[in-house]
């Protein structure tokens, strides 16, 4: 209902702005900025929360995901690409030590998330099956979308990704710590790190709802 | 805009290895504070009162007047203190994107009267010139010194300019440690990594971009379009 009443929200703004000169039609919806002022009180966000972005995902699940949907719990992210030989499997071994490190209790109250820099290549299918070849929990979640809102996310988390002529990419190795208004809270720069001090950021988020 | 046929550019990491760039259009002078205050009129979210902290820095616009308003003697000068974000939403919004690196730098290889400028002479001292002038206080107006072999005005000496993917360009220990793919490319002696190692004006530029983050504004950064073929 939420989604409805939302879309509807959108289709009236694309309605309405018609002082913005439109040469194409797949970019009517551009000149209209995000709504939030729909009928169901939403969570106060800030400026800087990555709730604002309006791109549309689509998970292993096949199902569809805004970064609104997230809202709620902390979020332990990273980018990463599936045919990636070396350093992705390593940060989402990071990542799984930092699920380790968490209380069975601390688990339920935050989501693990991997973002696609590959969105060519990455579609659902082959993301179920990184899934599985890496044993990741089924809370997990797993998204793709387009090349602008993939390079969109890269450049609010400020992760850079340079693709290479072999279809695999040079890229930032960072996790980002969200908090349950989707601000980016702390960040893990580097691969093979020790989860001390990234389990007690997160342990401050929890403890902060 | 201009149309620029396929052809290739010279990446500056990459020896003599020039890469392939398909035809585009690329708008023939940057964008300027008049065309993005009309942008602003219909797009009230992107003003300096309103952006969201997420999607550009502080100083965003601070040249302006006011909040809706630049200076009327900087009508036409490019528009600056200009996130990514921002570039990226007015180019959508007129049916365009921001140009490439690879596009960018096609256009800004070529000199006034032919495709290469490296062989025009004068051209690579004109640019080196203009690339270690200070920026003035007041920017002045875009297409008034001198179009390129496309048509283009003020790829080189006014603003530097937003590319779409300009976080390609990777800092360095942050790769996944891939030989060749720039690094040492800024340390002394790293310049042997270059095509052409005379280009210091795209030194420069990669410099710039590999310093920059999505939301920052600078003083003399600014943006001009691009669309596909």
């Amino acid at each position: 209902m939420k989604k409805a009443v939302r879309y509807f929200i959108l289709a009236l703004t694309t309605v309405t702005a018609v002082s913005c000169s439109q040469k194409k039609q797949e970019v009517s919806s551009c000149c209209s900025t995000k709504q939030h002022e729909s009928p169901e009180p939403l969570p106060a966000i800030s400026g800087k929360s990555l709730f604002l972005l309006d791109s549309r995902w689509e998970t292993y699940r096949n199902d569809t995901l805004e970064f609104e949907d997230l809202s709620g719990k902390p979020v332990i992210a990273a980018m990463i690409f599936t045919n990636c030989p070396s350093a992705c499997p390593r940060i989402v071994a990071d990542m799984k030590n930092i699920e380790v490190g968490l209380t069975a209790a601390e688990r339920e109250q935050v989501r693990f998330l991997l973002i696609s820099m590959d969105p060519k290549r990455d579609n659902p299918e082959q993301m179920r099956k990184f899934a599985s070849d890496h044993r990741l929990d089924p809370d997990w979640i797993m998204i793709r979308s387009d090349r602008m809102a993939t390079l969109e996310m890269a450049n609010v988390l400020g992760v850079r990704i340079n693709p290479l002529e072999d279809g695999g990419f040079d890229h930032s190795n960072t996790i980002h710590i969200l908090n349950a208004t989707g601000e980016i809270a702390y960040q893990q720069h580097g691969l093979a790190i020790e989860p001390a001090e990234i389990l007690s950021q997160i342990r401050r988020l929890i403890n902060q709802k | 805009m201009a149309m620029i046929p396929e052809g290739s550019y010279l990446p500056l990491y990459a020896g003599n290895n020039r890469t392939n760039v398909a035809a585009f259009y690329i708008d023939k002078h940057p964008v300027t504070n008049g065309e993005f205050q009309k942008f602003l009129e219909s797009n009230p979210g992107w003003k300096r009162s309103a952006v969201k902290r997420l999607f550009a820095d502080e100083g965003y616009l601070k040249h302006w007047l006011s909040d809706g308003m630049y200076s009327t003697a900087e009508k036409n000068s490019p528009v600056v203190n200009i996130s990514w974000f921002a570039a990226k939403k007015y180019c959508e919004c007129q049916g365009k994107r921001l140009p490439t690196t690879a596009e960018w730098e096609r256009v800004a290889e070529a000199g006034w009267t032919v495709a290469d400028g490296s062989s025009e002479p004068g051209f690579n001292e004109w640019i080196l010139a203009m690339a270690s002038k200070p920026a003035p206080r007041s920017l002045p107006a875009v297409g008034t010194a001198k179009a390129n072999y496309y048509g283009v005005w003020d790829m080189h000496g006014l603003v530097w300019e937003w590319t779409l993917d300009f976080n390609s360009i990777m800092s360095t220990g942050e790769s996944r440690a891939a030989p060749g793919t720039g690094d040492g490319l800024f340390c002394a002696g790293g310049s042997a990594t270059s095509g052409d190692v005379s280009n210091y004006a795209a030194f420069l530029r990669y410099a710039l971009r590999s310093s920059l983050k999505a939301g920052h504004v600078l003083q003399n950064l600014g943006f001009r379009c691009a669309a596909d073929k």
